[in-house]
């Protein structure tokens, strides 16, 4: 601390958690990872010759159902396809590319919604407590008391399949999580100083809880939700490797996974690249959201 | 402590009835007609009326939720749509493989994910630990569905004609046909619930083997059993090794344990019989969560391995729209779920009397 004070710039809190969140040599592998998968969805256009969707078997000469991987660097001598063709004769790389973009936007999108509920209800509950807390509280245990994906799975085969349908199931089941992290930090702020100044100034409750108390919890929401998008994603490609989810053509790589399942023992390409894809990803989040939490958990810096 | 027991138990009878209401309101609430979810989009209006009556959908709502909560009382779940069966004999037919696979999973996870997590604490820093926690990261990350396929493919195909080559699915090889437990005691003509739990602990591959005293079903079933319990117990494994290396880092660094070595205890001593009994109470918890995790993970390893257990019983209901099958399932799994973590729990208050003393 005193040192930090005696240095010639400010240490603002977020300078000191970033260098402290870089300083750790496996939130770095991560933040690599994710510019790696950020780069392949937003330049999965540029960098795949195929369109993800692109049945090539009487576009392309040679082009045969469940080719292996053609490179040319290694001496094929074929149209190249480094990842192989699948079961439909189309591009493997340009697949698991596209499906980077689409895994990204389900994590995001599916964290965000469960944050945005989940956080609105644990501020209402901690913020106004009393039966108001306890009835929200008690509905988030019996959502908790489910196995996750068990609950997932049963609220998609009513609502019926689809991604949209899939990333709200997991989101759904996702938000007593955001709801509990929320109340615990609405909770340890709520008869802080500063809130009883706002009071005293005459500031409404409503606009207390979200100008005031709201973006002082937010630290212990984006350390949970980083983690999430990992699980999240995990999630959706379970559901979409039992079809539930991302419908065919769609590049996603659970359904990639589950719709060429059965020939893993002939051509192990189609379930290698997108597992390969999906590992790398969610360990980047996971990689990403345990550095932010050792950088930015107060208990943790010693 | 008795006091603790009787109040986790009534707190978790609202958490059972809640459960029963949330399997009601996602089934009967949610926008989707059962009728045209079940018996497709082009049911005539006349179906439909004639399936809406037949499972009480024309009733008003408070009628058809009380209904269904004696229903499940009672222990009747409904019939499979697909099958014609109740859903509970499908329960009772298909729960034991699932308990089996699931148990033996977290024995290996448990088992080997506290070793992992001692070995990384005890050496801080060095190639071991970061070995370690390389494995423990990839661990969690990789989906089970994944990890099967991929052992399944190394384990069936790459090592093919070698003595450690395992076969990648289903329980029994083909001609291998288990005796029934009653039968192979000659109690064939046996009834009752003593039939009915000698039938459910036979459909279980390795209890069977052993009581039929049959070796050759046993190292049958075993070899069956490694790849699936192997992929289900990766993602607790990691998560247990983690648990344990922090928690056993924290414990180190406390003032006892100072003592203890200042004492002039081995290290060994000092892990084994001071710091580890209280760096386990955390992973006490943490292997009673994993079975949530562990039930969802049965569903992708069953499928995987062409299991007939209950996981694979909801795979197969989803994809057959049996949705009174996917309904009942959720239910007593969820509450079996329920069950077991208030074990866990009351186990913990037993091991630590700071949490039944605090709460």
């Amino acid at each position: 601390m005193s040192g930090a004070r005696a240095s010639s710039r400010v240490q603002t809190p977020f300078r000191r958690a970033l260098r402290s969140f870089l300083e750790q040599r496996t939130a770095r592998v991560g933040l690599a990872l994710l510019g790696v998968l950020l780069i392949a969805a937003l330049g999965a256009d540029v960098f795949a010759s195929y369109s993800p969707i692109d049945v090539l078997i009487d576009k392309e000469p040679g082009a045969v159902r469940l080719a292996g991987p053609c490179i040319s660097l290694f001496g094929c001598e074929g149209p190249q396809h480094i990842f192989g063709l699948d079961n439909n004769v189309r591009d493997v790389f340009s697949r698991v590319l596209h499906g980077a973009r689409l895994s990204l936007q389900v994590g995001f999108l599916t964290v965000g919604f469960a944050i945005v509920l989940g956080s609105l209800i644990g501020a209402v509950s901690g913020f106004v407590g009393g039966w108001v807390d306890n009835l929200l509280m008690r509905i988030m245990d019996v959502l908790l008391a489910f196995p996750s994906l068990l609950l997932a799975i049963a609220i998609v085969t009513v609502i019926g399949p689809g991604l949209i349908n899939t990333q709200l199931a997991i989101g759904v089941v996702a938000i007593p999580i955001y709801a509990r992290v929320m109340r615990a930090s609405v909770l340890s702020l709520r008869d802080r100083e500063f809130v009883a100044a706002s009071r005293a100034l005459g500031a409404s409750e409503t606009s207390i809880l979200f100008r005031k108390v709201l973006p002082n919890a937010l630290t212990p929401i984006i350390v949970q939700g980083t983690l999430g998008i990992g699980g999240a994603i995990l999630d959706v490609a379970a559901l979409s490797f039992l079809g539930l989810g991302a419908q065919p053509p769609t590049a996603e790589w659970g359904s990639m996974i589950g719709a060429d399942r059965n020939l893993l023992f002939s051509s192990p390409h189609v379930v290698i690249f997108p597992g390969i894809a999906i590992t790398m990803t969610v360990l980047a989040f996971n990689l990403v959201g345990d550095g932010l939490r050792d950088a930015l958990d107060p208990r943790l810096q010693r | 402590m008795t006091n603790y027991i009787v109040r986790r138990i009534l707190a978790s009878l609202p958490v059972i009835f809640g459960i029963l209401v949330a399997v009601f309101v996602i089934t009967r609430l949610l926008p989707g007609d059962p009728c045209r979810a079940l018996l497709g989009e082009k049911a005539t209006e006349a179906a439909c009326a004639a399936f809406n009556a037949r499972y009480g959908f024309d009733q008003p709502m408070i009628v058809q939720f009380v209904t269904y909560i004696r229903q499940v009382l009672t222990g009747d779940l409904g019939d499979s749509i697909r099958f014609g069966v109740p859903v509970t004999q499908l329960i009772v037919d298909r729960l034991p493989t699932t308990i089996e696979l699931a148990t033996i999973s977290l024995t290996i996870a448990t088992f080997f994910g506290i070793k992992l997590g001692v070995r990384s604490a005890t050496k801080r820093n060095s190639r071991t630990d970061v070995s370690t926690m390389i494995f423990a990261n990839l661990g969690v990350s990789i989906p089970v569905f994944v990890l099967g396929l991929l052992l399944a493919y190394f384990f069936a195909v790459i090592l093919k004609d070698t003595p450690i080559a395992l076969p990648p699915a289903n329980r029994y090889s083909a001609g291998v046909i288990p005796t029934e437990i009653a039968v192979a005691w000659g109690l064939g003509g046996l009834q009752g619930p003593l039939r009915g739990l000698l039938d459910f602990i036979s459909n279980m591959a390795i209890p069977n083997a052993i009581l039929t005293l049959n070796p050759g079903n046993l190292v049958d079933a075993v070899r069956h059993l490694i790849l699936p319990s192997v992929a289900l117990a990766t993602i607790p494994m990691a998560v247990i090794a983690r648990i344990t290396r922090s928690s056993l880092l924290d414990v180190l660094g406390s003032d006892y344990i100072r003592t203890a070595r200042a004492k002039g205890l081995s290290e060994r001593e000092v892990v084994a019989k001071h710091a580890l009994r209280n760096a386990l109470l955390p992973v006490a918890t943490i292997v009673g969560l994993s079975l949530g995790g562990l039930l969802s993970g049965a569903v992708l390893t069953e499928t995987i391995f062409g299991f007939a257990g209950i996981g694979r019983t909801i795979s197969d209901a989803i994809t057959a729209r049996d949705y009174v099958v996917v309904q009942g399932v959720t239910v007593i799994v969820s509450i079996g779920y329920v069950v077991v973590n208030l074990i866990v729990d009351i186990s913990y208050a037993y091991l630590d009397p700071r949490v039944r003393i605090n709460s």
